[in-house]
């Protein structure tokens, strides 16, 4: 069926058609999880055990039975663009939970490990990125912390990377290998 | 059939519609079998089991005067009878006929793109079925007697119904029992849905026409010690256990004229010791000395010896009736019977294993079978549900369904769907709403499985009595330590919303599972299990009643979740299947047993200990010492014939000569 | 003694010092010596490394193992987020040889190899180990013992979760942690919901602070129910939830609990007679100080 127009924004948004058609799926997308997650994430019978064991559920409008169901038909778009995507916690009580025996948990990760991909991701964590780049922490020291060690008889920095800088820059070649700095500066500096 | 002539086989490729035919070359293997040595005709057709590809068979037979016969088609568990018929009516032996299985070993297996490797396995296939062929050899099969008798292992009303059907046929029927009486878990159950008839009125009088049946043999607390022998000629031991309560007849056989139990009760009201009754699911209390409930039949008290202290008290209420004798033993009986059906019930799963839901952590989260005696008029509370923390009446009753079922995690879990909780916590949510006029019902379901006859209206019905269908699967559950209420959470899948709801009790629709000991029972019988844990049909669809052990029939749950309608029925068709080797008084046994070559013996005896069947033993024969085979006893295995240091165990249609051509027909490859 | 290469982390030793401080001095008493992994970084934290790229997540903790591997020591740590990447990683890399070479051409970079070679544990779980140290070795340490004091038990997630790749059984209604707090002769308390998130895992306390302070609220209701003294887990991340997080509650929501948040080895630290000092527990946004008047 020819896609409808009516070239006027308001009826357009509020006569948008509805449906869901086979267009909208991307098969490729639920096998790009399957690998990504390693789970059986195409077996979801949509049970809602996962939304019913979620802390996040009763707060937000985060379903992440939704997510698997998008999983499921291969709603790509969908699932990358939903802001809810960044709201799971990881606590896992879905994946203890679920009677298909799926990780749900490990389907939002390879989700959100696919967002990336198209530069979707939140600020915060390619600011972990940086730091860890950096220093080799995502939480690294500071002034207070260090006076406190050493009243306590620690050294002033930890025997970590703080302390043997040496160690950087191979962490550093790691996270180059991937580009994730890289690309971590670009997105943050588009924002 | 000369034997010394040249062998000419008929080779008949089989489609299948498409289920061979779409995955490789019919006619590829079709050419390629008439190049094989020995083959005087190869042909195919669209569905050789059917009239007109047997005749193709019937018809080679007589014009190429064929001496063996290979269909390259389905498994030989499915059709092999078909064509031994087939190739029976041309005139040949029927032990003349080979099959290659190229439909569940090839192209089922090799559906995609295999297209030429699947052809060329079916080549392979059929080339060494043709070498088998070429070697087979006239077999006549020994006919038995069968005992003119039966037995039924398990009293539930699976049991109970096939033992009454057999009887009425006029056969001698045992019907076992573990339990002190018979009824199982139907006479547990208040109301059955969706007639609602009170459960225990439609049993009872079946119960008492068992217990009457002339042609019946009731045994309670009674079980399978030991199976020997086969079809037409069970001995079957059985394990008496010591009930310490002798029955009048009992009684009678022993001088004590008169005596014996005749349910008067006196004996428990003195007994000392209390325990809980496995019948009211240890709601209630019962004494060392007791009966399940007060229809039990037969109407015989039974002690319970791990728990009775032997003081004596009951011994002396029962008074001149000397019916209770507590240094009774267990004693051991063997019967004959030509056939024997199993139909040993199931189990709830330990539902605790399931830890979210807080079941025996929680008091008032209890099991459906628990509520069933809660419910029931004749039950621990007299009908008056209550909730076990405080004893008050529920008002707001939550229910778990698919709770360990369709569950696939492992532990304690099932992956199958156990086809009835649906159903009766439909009838739950009813009988609630029947007992407390107000109250708030919630079903929590992943789907609802009403497919029996006036199931679908009965979920009607219960719908527009006001129960609130809750479509998600409750996640966990909390108590509210202070008023032992719970908060049931989970998602309503349908508004996309999570809920958290409070009620008075939670009722766990828990998955079953085969009863304990019923593992063990059905490999003294040599039933398989499959996959589930279930015991094995001969075939899901076209012999769902019997089981790979010739005689041996399965009759409801141990083969499967079912509801009552469904276990009557099996157990009417497994009563129907087992009595007609009985009607028919002989039956044939598979040619396939082992023959020891006398001249090739040593008698070294190693065979007879390997044997799983005892179908060998050693005998004194013209001064030397030989193995001598049982043939009914022998089931064909080889293991004897694998074994035998002198080569001097003949295994009949697998000889060794046999398998040597088809193993050098398959090295060989191509044509020959 | 039993010794490890003691992974650090980053909150604990740049956040809450006493936590590294109270674990090299509350396992010695109980024969396990910790040994520093030097060069260790960041495990990487799981949320953000494991929600961008798992494949960075691999290699970056496969480095860190690989530090212990050539010291020939297991990796013992203190938190329950560096034992998800850590013990996780390792778990996966040693069955998935795929993941395993994928992960070794990249550390073949800077002359690395995973070999699998170690194994991770998490501290709490040699405690109650008998055959490392045990509930009663833990009661043996004991010199002032913290009677009077209510504590409320938090096991955190990836301690325990996934259950199935796990080897700590029960999810929903564990035990074992209370155990090693009666140890120190305080009262562990059931409370509502205990196995709930705190609310910070998966990079949601920087994407959505009210949504996460929301979720550490809930506990905070619960264990306040029950009138807890304080709150203890075994992860300095929920610490710092449950501990910064009153204060951020506070200013957000108005709703004040003041319930001192303690690591189990600084609780461990003080029932072995160290002070609060030594366990810099002036660093802690909820003052500690009734507490410690309580139960000391």
């Amino acid at each position: 069926m020819a896609a409808k127009s009516y070239n006027i924004s308001e009826l357009d948004n509020k006569l948008a058609d509805r449906r869901y058609h086979l267009a909208d799926s991307n098969p490729e997308f639920t096998q790009k999880i399957l690998k990504t997650s390693r789970t059986i994430a195409n077996m979801c019978y949509q049970c809602g055990t996962c939304t019913g064991s979620c802390p996040s559920a009763p707060r937000s409008s985060y379903r992440i039975r939704l997510f698997m169901r998008r999983c499921v038909l291969g709603l790509e778009n969908e699932s990358l663009t939903d802001p809810d995507l960044w709201l799971c916690t990881t606590c896992y009580s879905c994946t203890d939970r679920c009677p298909r025996d799926i990780a749900p948990t490990d389907v939002i990760m390879a989700m959100r490990n696919l967002a990336f991909k198209r530069d979707i991701i939140p600020k915060n964590f390619l600011q972990t990125v940086q730091l860890i780049y950096n220093s080799g922490h995502g939480v690294p020291n500071n002034d207070v912390n260090r006076a406190a060690r050493t009243k306590l008889g620690l050294p002033a920095d930890p025997p970590t990377t703080h302390t043997y800088a040496e160690f950087i820059p191979g962490i550093q070649k790691i996270i180059d290998h991937y580009e994730l700095k890289a690309n971590a500066d670009r997105i943050l500096k588009g924002d | 059939m000369a034997e010394n002539t040249e062998p000419r086989i008929g080779v008949f490729l089989c489609h299948c519609g498409t289920n061979i035919a779409g995955s490789l070359s019919i006619d590829d293997v079709v050419n390629y079998a008439k190049t094989l040595p020995y083959v005087a005709v190869a042909d195919q057709y669209q569905y050789m089991c059917s009239t007109p590809g047997q005749k193709k068979i019937d018809d080679a037979i007589k014009e190429h005067n064929l001496t063996g016969v290979v269909v390259a088609a389905c498994s030989p568990r499915l059709h092999e009878p078909t064509f031994r018929t087939a190739t029976r009516e041309g005139g040949l032996n029927p032990f003349r006929f080979e099959m290659a299985n190229i439909r569940e070993q090839n192209s089922w297996v090799h559906m995609h793109g295999m297209w030429d490797e699947a052809t060329d396995k079916a080549k392979d296939q059929v080339r060494m079925a043709v070498a088998k062929a070429a070697k087979l050899e006239d077999l006549i099969p020994k006919s038995v007697p069968v005992e003119h008798a039966a037995m039924v292992v398990g009293a539930g009303v699976g049991g109970m119904q096939a033992a009454l059907d057999l009887a009425s046929a006029g056969i001698k029927t045992y019907l076992i029992e573990a339990t002190p009486t018979i009824g199982g878990r139907m006479s547990q159950l208040d109301k059955t849905f969706p007639t609602l008839d009170c459960s225990q009125c439609i049993l009872t009088p079946k119960m008492v026409d068992v217990g009457r049946h002339p042609n019946i043999e009731m045994m309670t607390y009674t079980e399978v010690e030991n199976v020997e022998g086969y079809i037409g000629n069970f001995d079957i031991t059985l394990r008496k256990k010591a009930r310490g309560v002798l029955t009048p007849t009992e009684a009678t056989a022993k001088g004590i004229v008169g005596g014996g139990c005749n349910g008067c009760g006196d004996c428990t009201d003195v007994c000392p010791v209390i325990k809980p009754n496995p019948f009211e699911m240890g709601m209630a209390p019962r004494k060392a000395i007791y009966i399940y409930h007060a229809q039990v039949m037969p109407l015989i008290y039974t002690v319970d010896f791990d728990s009775c202290v032997k003081c004596g008290l009951c011994v002396e209420a029962c008074g001149e009736k000397k019916a209770i004798d507590l240094e009774m033993q267990d004693e051991f009986i063997t019967v004959k019977v030509g056939t024997a059906i199993i139909a040993t019930g199931f189990d709830l799963i330990p539902i605790e294993g399931k830890k979210e839901w807080g079941y025996k952590r929680f008091d008032n989260v209890i099991s459906s079978l628990e509520f069933e005696r809660l419910i029931c008029a004749s039950g621990p509370t007299g009908g008056h549900l209550i909730r076990p923390s405080d004893g008050k009446t529920p008002q707001a009753v939550g229910y778990v369904l698919c709770a360990g079922s369709r569950d696939n995690t492992g532990g304690v879990a099932k992956p199958y769907c156990s086809r009835f909780c649906c159903m009766y916590s439909l009838k739950h949510a009813h009988q609630m709403y029947e007992k407390i006029p107000g109250c708030k019902v919630y079903l929590f379901y992943m789907d609802i499985r009403s497919f029996g006859k006036a199931y679908e209206e009965f979920y009607y019905r219960i719908q527009n009595e006001g129960a609130k269908f809750i479509r998600g699967r409750v996640a966990n559950v909390l108590e509210d330590p202070e008023t032992k209420n719970l908060h049931i959470f989970a998602e309503d899948t349908l508004l996309g919303r999570p809920v958290d709801i409070e009620v008075d009790m939670l009722v766990l629709a828990a998955a079953i599972e085969p009863k304990e000991g019923a593992n063990v029972l059905r490999k003294k019988f040599g039933v398989s299990a499959s996959q589930d844990g279930w015991m094995l049909e001969a075939h899901p669809k076209l012999n769902p009643c019997g089981t790979t052990t010739a005689g041996v029939f399965l009759a409801g749950v141990c083969q499967g979740p079912k509801d009552i309608p469904d276990t009557v029925a099996q157990a009417e068709g497994a009563a129907s299947a087992a009595s007609i080797p009985i009607h028919m008084g002989e039956v044939e046994l598979e040619p396939y047993f082992a023959i020891c070559m006398e001249d090739l013996c040593a008698g070294c005896g190693m065979c007879v200990n390997l044997c799983p069947y005892s179908a060998l033993a050693l005998i004194e024969k013209e001064g030397r010492t030989v193995m001598q085979v049982t043939e009914a006893k022998c089931k064909g295995c080889g293991t004897c014939g694998g074994f035998c240091p002198g080569g001097a165990i003949k295994m009949q249609h697998f000889t060794t000569p046999q398998i040597a051509a088809q193993i050098d027909a398959f090295f060989a490859g191509g044509v020959q | 003694m039993h010794e490890y290469a003691f992974f650090l982390g980053c909150i604990a030793p740049n956040r809450y010092p006493g936590c590294e401080a109270s674990a090299i001095k509350t396992s010695e008493k109980v024969g396990i010596k910790l040994l520093p992994l030097k060069g260790a970084s960041c495990c990487p934290a799981p949320g953000a490394f494991g929600s961008i790229d798992l494949n960075v997540w691999y290699a970056m903790a496969a480095r860190n193992l690989v530090l212990a591997e050539e010291m020939k020591k297991d990796i013992t740590l203190i938190c329950n987020g560096c034992y998800k990447s850590i013990w996780e990683v390792n778990h996966i890399l040693k069955h998935n040889d795929e993941l395993r070479d994928n992960v070794n051409e990249v550390l073949a970079e800077i002359d690395m190899q995973f070999k699998g070679s170690i194994d991770v544990w998490h501290l709490a779980e040699l405690y109650y180990d008998e055959k490392i140290c045990g509930v009663q070795k833990i009661k043996d340490s004991v010199t002032t013992p913290l009677t009077g004091a209510k504590i409320a038990p938090h096991y955190g997630c990836h301690l325990m979760k996934p259950q199935k790749e796990r080897h700590f059984g029960d999810t929903e209604n564990p035990m074992w942690f209370e155990e090693l707090i009666a140890a120190l002769g305080c009262e562990p308390v059931q409370y509502r919901n205990k196995m709930q998130c705190c609310g910070a895992g998966g990079g949601v306390r920087g994407y959505d602070i009210v949504h996460a302070l929301d979720i550490t609220n809930e506990k905070l209701i619960n264990v306040r129910e029950v009138g807890a003294d304080a709150i203890t887990e075994v992860c300095p991340f929920c610490q710092l939830q449950f501990d910064r997080g009153q204060i951020e509650i506070k200013e957000k929501f108005g709703d004040v609990y003041n319930i001192p948040v303690l690591h189990y080895n600084e609780l461990l630290g003080l029932a072995q007679g160290m002070s609060p000092q030594d366990l810099a527990l002036d660093l802690h946004a909820i003052d500690c100080t009734p507490f410690l008047q309580k139960v000391l």
